[in-house]
């Protein structure tokens, strides 16, 4: 087998966390495809935890500032991570190997890449088996929602809409947690668009459903009761 | 035998990388011309020739450690019969221990069982009355390894001043050594690397057909200029073809001549953080040849591998990252590695894929006043500068008391626009290495929120307000 033991659920899909099944149209990470999430944030190190915590590899291109200590609290294994940061102009071919030896690959491209660069890289993707998690450059509020024109061909895209941190007064207390509006929509079978609350990180850093009844109350609380 | 800890640079700072050791092994190969590289910063050579040719060992002694002060290493020498002993010499003194020849089982005597280095020995050995290494070589070698297995028989040995394996019968003499010939000549260090990393796959494979493993390695680089550097590495079966690559490396970098060194190369400063200049080309031509010879050729005994937890790198991942590696240079691909800190930025270490270097500041401490969960996602390498002001417009000052001068209006992060802050949690003042001047940090932390949504952890310190990390 090709993946060995790095990987031994469903042979097309890798695991996602519990709290993100609900956005994916697969349930999971559907090997050989692209998924575009929006600025560069917790939600994608979120979206790699699930198959990190089975066993994946992941590697993040292009992201100098990726918090791996958010990342592990978020579920990612730090021990199954590799970083380059500063891929450089050669950037496609950076990613084009670590497509061929990750599961996961999370890239920031430094620019707008052309259309037949990003074809050629959804090629290798589909080749290699693995998932190729697009994070939208530049600044926050380039993009928003409906104008998904960072990467075409992603077969999912996943846009945090709005979000509130909680914890926090005038003067007082610290950050606890954060509720995101996480929208969802894609091509094929992930046309049908999806909306969901996160606690994206909760209390302890991990990410979780916001459930309804518990809406109003303290995230810390919630820590607990759902713990 | 002798044995030399090169432990400190002149300023103080542990070496963090293997490679900054490539000076004092040159410095070694004046006095010696074979130097056995035990690990990075510990090297043995024989002592006898060169201590008869100065004059006697304390002169050699001498010698080497006036040569290491003048190139800003701080050493540790150690001589005694056997490596083992040679070795405790070096690390148990302050600076220099001769152990007289002939002496050396009685010096082991004296020492406590915590010194052969063996966790579980070491606790289960003191239990049983056994203090000494003296006491535990008194017991019968059969019963030694018996009650405590293949460790026991390497303890013992140890504590007896023998060398941890017993003499095997020498394999038949084989030329098993493996070369590649470059043309035109490489005037870059990395297709090299590369190329020994195919070598020593190669090399292996010919070994485990022959149930042979080598102690050591030696690695041999020549140039176009018909100069050459041969250097000898410890093997004993344990170094991937990875890990063998990774010492031709060293070897390159510490050829080239110390004017080509850049400043913080010398300073061994901040290399780890992606310092490090492109590949720089090597002098005299280029190399023509790499070639990997195996020294001390012994009967592969195998290892035994974790069952399971180990995360293991797999060879087609290490074989992405090598060619990374092999366009970007060594630094560009990194592996994080948890280490205790206060500030997000302290808290992770990024080691180069390859390296293995661990965290100076374990992470597994309480560090009291570390910012608390949740983390923020991202972490700026160099922290950005901003603007707080308050609602008059006047720059938000922190008192020695962590009195606030007034609460946050207003935020602008480095070139962006001005934000207003719709709420906000601080000051939280940390006073951290106070004992060190040059290191010491004083400063007083805060979580800002904009209008926009977004959390920022922010920092004052000297008067400068920075962001350290952006919680989204």
């Amino acid at each position: 087998m090709r993946y060995g033991d790095a990987v031994l659920s469903g042979d097309s899909m890798l695991p996602v966390l519990p709290a993100l099944r609900e956005l994916l149209p697969a349930g999971g990470l559907q090997r050989g495809s692209v998924l575009t999430t929006g600025c560069w944030g917790l939600l994608p190190l979120a979206l790699a935890a699930g198959a990190s915590a089975s066993g994946a590899w992941s590697a993040a291109v292009g992201v100098p500032e990726l918090g791996v200590l958010a990342a592990a609290e978020a579920g990612l294994d730090p021990d199954r991570l590799l970083l380059v940061a500063e891929p450089g102009q050669d950037w496609p071919q950076v990613v084009a190997c670590m497509l061929d030896g990750c599961d996961i690959v999370i890239l920031r491209p430094p620019d707008r890449p052309p259309a037949q660069l990003r074809r050629k890289l959804e090629a290798v993707a589909r080749r290699h088996g693995s998932v190729l998690i697009v994070v939208g450059g530049g600044e926050r509020g380039a993009v928003r929602p409906g104008e998904h024109s960072e990467w075409e061909g992603a077969q999912v895209r996943l846009l945090p809409v709005r979000q509130e941190w909680v914890g926090v007064g005038a003067g007082h207390g610290r950050l606890r947690a954060r509720k995101v509006l996480v929208a969802a929509d894609g091509r094929g079978a992930g046309a049908r668009s999806r909306e969901c609350w996160l606690w994206l990180p909760a209390a302890d850093g991990s990410v979780r459903p916001v459930l309804e009844d518990t809406q109003q109350r303290r995230p810390d609380q919630e820590a607990v009761s759902a713990g | 035998m002798l044995c030399c800890w090169p432990g400190e640079t002149k300023d103080g700072a542990a070496e963090p990388s293997a490679r900054a050791f490539e000076p004092v092994l040159a410095l070694l190969e004046q006095f010696c011309p074979q130097v056995e590289v035990l690990r990075p910063g510990a090297y043995a050579v024989a002592a006898r020739g060169p201590a008869r040719y100065f004059g006697g060992e304390q002169e050699l002694v001498g010698k080497l450690a006036e040569a290491a002060g003048q190139a800003g290493f701080g050493c540790r020498v150690g001589v005694a019969d056997g490596l083992f002993a040679a070795e405790l010499a070096a690390s148990s003194s302050p600076d220099h221990q001769i152990v007289p020849a002939g002496a050396t089982l009685e010096f082991l005597a004296r020492q406590p069982v915590s010194v052969l280095g063996l966790p579980e020995l070491t606790v289960l050995l003191p239990k049983l009355g056994i203090r000494t290494l003296g006491e535990f070589a008194a017991l019968p070698a059969g019963q030694a390894a018996s009650r405590f297995g293949a460790e026991g028989v390497v303890a013992h040995r140890l504590a007896c001043g023998l060398d941890p394996r017993p003499l095997a019968p020498q394999p038949p003499r084989l030329d098993l050594s493996v070369q590649q010939a470059f043309d035109p000549p490489r005037e870059q260090a990395e297709p090299v690397v590369f190329a020994a990393k195919a070598l020593a796959e190669q090399l292996h494979a010919r070994l485990l057909t022959r149930g042979l493993a080598c102690v050591r390695l030696q690695v041999r680089v020549c140039n176009a200029d018909g100069q050459q550097v041969s250097r000898l590495w410890r093997h004993d079966g344990l170094l991937s073809a990875l890990a063998v690559a990774e010492r031709v490396r060293w070897q390159l970098d510490g050829w080239r001549p110390d004017s080509e060194r850049p400043d913080s190369e010398r300073a061994g400063g901040e290399r780890a953080r992606g310092a490090e200049p492109p590949d720089e080309g090597i002098s005299g031509g280029g190399i023509t040849l790499l070639q990997l010879v195996p020294d001390q050729l012994v009967r592969a005994t195998g290892r035994q591998l974790g069952l399971w937890g180990d995360a293991v790198i797999s060879d087609q991942l290490a074989r992405a990252a090598i060619r990374v590696q092999a366009m970007l240079g060594h630094q560009a691909v990194t592996f994080p590695v948890l280490a205790g800190g206060r500030s997000p930025a302290d808290q992770v270490l990024l080691v180069p894929f390859g390296d293995a270097d661990l965290p100076e500041r374990p992470a597994d401490r309480p560090w009291p006043g570390r910012i608390p969960a949740p983390t923020p996602a991202s972490v700026y390498q160099v922290p950005r500068p901003a603007v707080v002001t308050d609602q008059g417009g006047d720059a938000v000052s922190v008192t020695g008391r962590a009195q606030l001068s007034a609460p946050p209006a207003r935020l602008a992060v480095a070139d962006g626009p001005d934000r207003a802050v719709v709420s906000w949690a601080g000051p939280w003042p940390v006073t951290e290495l106070w004992w060190d001047p040059a290191r010491t940090r004083r400063q007083a932390r805060f979580q800002l929120i904009t209008d926009d949504g977004r959390a920022w952890l922010a920092v004052l310190t000297g008067g400068r307000w920075l962001i350290e990390a952006s919680y989204d």
